[in-house]
């Protein structure tokens, strides 16, 4: 078990996902078909050019909510409904400035980028909360099966 | 090895009793919290947390009036209720987005009891706040709602509070 230190640690070792990425010209429909079939919480929306691709937009499960909330058209552009120019992470930022991000900007998906603005990963609060409890195993990982229950025997027979 | 507090004799780990003098030893092969971080999650109950009160619905509330709220008041997460306010399930965006997505048109006047998700993770708000990150941790929520011993809905916890109860615990 290794000290927990959010300050040298680095956000690709919060277990960051493989990023969902759709084309910029994308439709709103074709995009939460995408989420449905791949479960994933949010896409990328990225653009080509002569150096790779880059990122334009972030599309969340909070827009998707907004979208189906106002009942828009599923073939309404992607560009439309996405959050422009969402913050973003370098690969060598620390968990801890990754935390504070999230907390304190109301966040959820945090995309790490490369230099050329290419998508690497998405750091989500889940990975963070599973890098966090990886610290204590023993507290979390060792739990009786139901809080408040007393077992006689320790096998809890 | 397990060394017997009592007359120091060398057991194998796991024995329930010394082989020397019979003394006891289950206490010995307890985990023990190392560190004041892991203490206070086992010490710490979630109501310290502050949950804040859930947006509830009758089961037969339309969808789309669901959706209209969760937008404006920025909730991840409302409960469905009883009149008793007895918890029936619970819908989130990940619901939403699962079975909602492309025919959210044809399903905005449903009511959201056919489309929750039916007796959902519990917790109390005196459990320890190590069983909420547990479940969320394994069962990838991001949302519990807490109830009391009658099954009553008293609030939701949702792991950005826990994420902030770290991160507090941890700088200090």
């Amino acid at each position: 078990m290794s000290f927990l230190s959010l300050s040298t640690d680095l956000v690709t070792q919060a277990y960051p996902d493989q990023p969902l990425a759709v084309a910029i010209d994308a439709t709103v429909g074709e995009v939460l078909e995408l989420m449905r079939a791949q479960r994933g919480s949010c896409v990328l929306i990225c653009s080509d050019n002569a150096d790779g691709c880059r990122l334009e937009g972030i599309f969340t499960e909070r827009d998707a909510l907004r979208w189906m909330a106002a009942g828009g058209d599923h073939h309404t552009n992607i560009r439309l409904s996405m959050t422009r120019t969402p913050v973003v992470l370098p690969a060598t930022a620390t968990v801890g400035a990754a935390i504070d991000l999230m907390s304190q900007r109301g966040l959820r998906h945090l995309p790490i980028v490369d230099e050329q603005g290419t998508p690497q990963g998405v750091v989500a609060v889940g990975g963070i909360v599973h890098y966090l409890v990886e610290h204590f195993p023993q507290a979390i990982y060792t739990l009786p099966p139901e809080p408040g229950k007393r077992y006689m025997h320790r096998e809890g027979a | 090895m397990l060394t017997c507090p009592a007359c120091g004799c060398e057991n194998l780990e796991g024995s329930d009793h010394c082989e020397q003098c019979q003394a006891p030893l289950t206490d010995l092969s307890l985990p023990q919290a190392t560190t004041a971080l892991e203490k206070s999650l086992l010490h710490d109950r979630i109501e310290i947390l502050k949950p804040r009160p859930a947006v509830s619905f009758p089961p037969e509330a339309p969808i789309g009036e669901v959706l209209r709220r969760m937008v404006s008041e920025r909730m991840g997460c409302v409960a469905v209720v009883d009149d008793k306010q007895r918890l029936l399930g619970i819908f989130t965006e990940r619901d939403a987005l699962l079975r909602l997505n492309v025919e959210v048109d044809k399903l905005r006047d449903k009511p959201v009891g056919s489309l929750m998700t039916s007796s959902p993770t519990t917790l109390r708000p005196r459990d320890k706040i190590a069983y909420a990150l547990h479940r969320m941790n394994v069962g990838g929520f991001r949302h519990i709602p807490l109830v009391d011993d009658n099954e009553r809905l008293v609030g939701v916890i949702s792991i950005r509070g826990i994420l902030a109860y770290l991160t507090a615990r941890q700088r200090v």
